[in-house]
């Protein structure tokens, strides 16, 4: 552990019970956890506040909570809110996610956000508990722990003020704290990875690319264009679950130093920016990426003090000035927040900031109350009385109650593909022209659920006369059939069609152009 | 040192919860047991269909009209993309709790029958027209099935439940075999007595 032995102990542990102690007790700066306990609010927030007008639906009595204790058996496990008290508790977590972002009576502030962010997510399992709601709850509850308040924050500004200390200038001016705190999130976030892992392992169709292609084409996350793209390209898919699996299982082994730490943060952002193109999420991304800066140690932020401060002596003279015209207004906004705040920094001790800090709180959340109660968000006291409900259209109705029927043939096929190799199960290089001598792999790519199938791969030619035809049976725990052709001199060169069937009917049909080619002869061979 | 040995065993305690979900979750051992084990068995994505299924919650009134009871009148909450919240209740547990909000902050005509009827549809319909023509030589035609999933009272209790509608079609791919109709129609169940209390043996399921 690079981070920390020379705060702790310079001299080399001896046995594993001292490397244990150094591993977790070791002294440090918790610029980490501060940058953790940022990054992690924000993502807190981005919950919280648009969920906040629909908290007496979501978490109340007077709505429709969904408590995830239900789907376990446990129905009364928690008690539910009254309306009120649902908004005031919102509210709560709300303000105290806030300040615990900018640190404001930090310790108190993550206290109750983990404990309330953890109990309204229990009452709605279907729409606010997820498991990026998990890992965030975890990390809530240890930074709680923690003293991630001591750097970055409002509380270490106010701390200096009161005490007449000069702004930090080298490491040695911060405090140090011990480090699992920091221990603890990066090996939450590693057995994370490793539980993910063994997820996967338990998903078959994980390694075929089948769920992951599947992942892709659903539409329950956010628009994700670049993952119904690369469902063009199956074979990929195959390529990144292996690698996938490989990262997620030597996360928590290898990321503690050197290369391995920066190898792994690195595949993991970007692995966690690709479920964002390709799979729509946004919020589970930034949660684990928000836990990566309990990877960045005192040493990590010194040296990136230094690099930009030899950027600013050595190129400043550039871009500072565009830099000083961007940030204008923000610099101005922050100066006369902070000499507003200045006097009342210098007076403001602990307890009296507790006592700001709940004033403000409570009439927040009697505020938060009121307002929520007059926005009347079931529409319920307007002068017209409760809304109506909206009848549904009674065609549509109609089919509603027509009856279930079986799936049609076509809804089976998901796709077939034409080309010359497989890879990991899947054709690679689509194409629709072959030459003499080449293979013609024609796949036929099937959906679950269907019933052992006959499908046949027939060979018709321009005027849609059979040539050919191939068969095999697709057993039901099967999603693929292959059909090999030879493109040959048996053929003329031209336009065919292979024509894909079930037993009883037709599904689809792909065109190919056949080519001579002098350097190969065959003869006509299908299987 | 108080302090530290009462920081140890936190933090041994901890990371042995931790692993004990890995544990369990590789082993299937405990982990659906209580809902604290959703914070510690990392199962995310660990399902997956080949067909989107979106739920309708729906109330038949007296006049044999029906109505929509999810989203309710006073506006739609859409969670993570543009689709309402209801659709999330894979396990449809709520479909109750919903209807029941529904109607209760409304006017409405007296309600005979509440319905949830589940809508499917192969995900491959879900691709934009441009990446639909490169993959398909046909026009993109979507269809969807609809399957009466539950049958509730005005009050939201439950009389009526079927299976799903994947469950539904996964049936037909079973049964659709002669050996097994006739197997299975001549040991139809019969108990003379129900032993789930004492057993947990398959046959009594």
């Amino acid at each position: 552990m690079t981070s920390t032995s020379h705060h702790y102990n310079n001299e080399t542990p001896s046995g594993l019970r001292a490397r244990i102690g150094k591993f977790f007790f070791a002294e440090e700066t918790p610029f980490g956890l501060a940058l953790v306990r940022i990054v992690i609010c924000i993502a807190c927030l981005l919950v919280t506040v648009p969920r906040w007008i629909h908290s007496r639906e979501l978490f109340s009595t007077d709505g429709a909570p969904t408590p995830l204790a239900l789907n376990y058996g446990y129905p009364d496990l928690l008690p539910i809110p009254s309306g009120g008290l649902a908004v005031a508790l919102m509210t709560i977590l709300t303000f105290c996610c806030a300040t615990a972002c900018i640190g404001w009576c930090t310790r108190a502030s993550l206290a109750i956000s983990a404990v309330l962010y953890t109990y309204l997510n229990l009452l709605d399992s279907i729409s606010t508990m997820t498991k990026y709601s998990v890992i965030t709850s975890h990390v809530l509850f240890l930074l709680a722990f923690s003293h991630c308040g001591a750097v970055w924050s409002v509380d270490a500004w106010l701390r200096r003020r009161r005490l007449g200390l000069p702004h930090p200038r080298s490491l040695a001016d911060h405090p140090k704290f011990a480090a699992w705190p920091r221990r603890l999130i990066q090996l939450l976030i590693g057995v994370v990875y490793f539980g993910a892992s063994v997820t996967k392992m338990h998903t078959p169709a994980y390694f075929s690319g089948d769920q992951l292609w599947h992942w892709m084409i659903t539409n329950v996350n956010n628009a994700n264009p670049v993952g119904e793209w690369m469902t063009l390209y199956p074979a990929f898919l195959v390529v990144f679950a292996y690698l996938c699996v490989i990262w997620e299982i030597l996360f928590v082994f290898l990321s503690w130093r050197g290369w391995g730490r920066v190898c792994m943060l690195a595949m993991g952002v970007g692995f966690h920016v690709m479920t964002t193109l390709t799979l729509g999420l946004y919020l589970f991304p930034l949660t684990c990426i928000a836990t990566y800066f309990a990877f960045v140690n005192s040493e990590d932020i010194v040296a990136a003090a230094a690099r930009w401060r030899h950027l600013k002596r050595r190129h400043g003279e550039t871009w500072l000035p565009r830099l000083a015209a961007v940030t204008r207004l923000p610099r101005a906004f922050s100066s006369a927040v902070i000499s507003l705040l200045k006097p009342v920094g210098q007076r403001l001790t602990p307890a009296g900031s507790l006592g700001v800090f709940g004033l403000l709180l409570t009439v927040v959340s009697v505020g938060a109350v009121e307002v929520e109660y007059r926005l009347d968000i079931y529409s319920e006291r307007g002068p017209d009385g409760p809304l109506a409900l909206k009848e549904i259209d009674p065609d549509v109705a109609k089919l509603m109650f027509a009856g279930s029927v079986r799936l049609r043939e076509y809804d089976k096929l998901l796709a077939f593909d034409i080309g010359s190799n497989i890879f990991g199960g899947m054709i690679t290089g689509v194409r629709d022209t072959f030459h003499y001598g080449d293979s013609v792999i024609a796949q036929c790519t099937l959906s679950p659920p269907h019933e052992d199938m006959w499908i046949e791969c027939n060979l018709h030619d321009a005027n849609n006369v059979l040539i050919d035809r191939v068969g095999q049976i697709v057993v039901r725990s099967q999603l693929r059939g292959n059909f090999l052709y030879r493109a040959c001199d048996a053929l003329d060169p031209g336009t065919y069609f292979l024509v894909l069937r079930t037993g009883t009917q037709e599904l689809t049909r792909r065109k190919i152009e056949i080519l001579p080619n002098d350097a190969a002869r065959c003869r006509i061979n299908a299987n | 040192m108080i302090k530290r040995w009462l920081t140890g065993f936190g933090i041994t305690a901890y990371l042995g919860t931790l692993l004990f979900g890995i544990v369990s979750h590789a082993a299937n051992f405990q982990d659906g047991s209580h809902p604290s084990m959703y914070f510690i068995v990392w199962d995310m994505f660990c399902g997956w269909s080949a067909y989107e299924t979106r739920t309708h919650i729906v109330g038949q009134g007296v006049s044999g009209k029906y109505y929509e009871l999810s989203p309710g009148p006073w506006g739609d909450y859409q969670p993570y993309s543009n689709i309402s919240r209801h659709h999330y209740d894979s396990f449809n547990l709520n479909p109750q709790t919903i209807a029941v909000n529904c109607l209760k902050h409304t006017a409405h005509e007296p309600m005979t029958r509440l319905y949830v009827v589940e809508e499917a549809w192969a995900k491959k319909y879900n691709l934009p027209e441009s990446l639909w023509k490169q993959r398909y030589s046909e026009p993109k035609e979507p269809y969807s099935y609809f399957h009466l999933r539950t049958v509730m009272t005005p009050e939201g209790q439950v009389t009526g439940n079927s299976v799903n509608w994947l469950g539904y079609q996964t049936n037909f791919t079973i049964s659709d075999n002669p050996r097994l109709q006739r197997e299975s129609r001549t040991s139809a169940p019969m108990f003379m007595v129900r032993p789930m209390s004492e057993t947990s043996s398959p046959s009594a399921n």
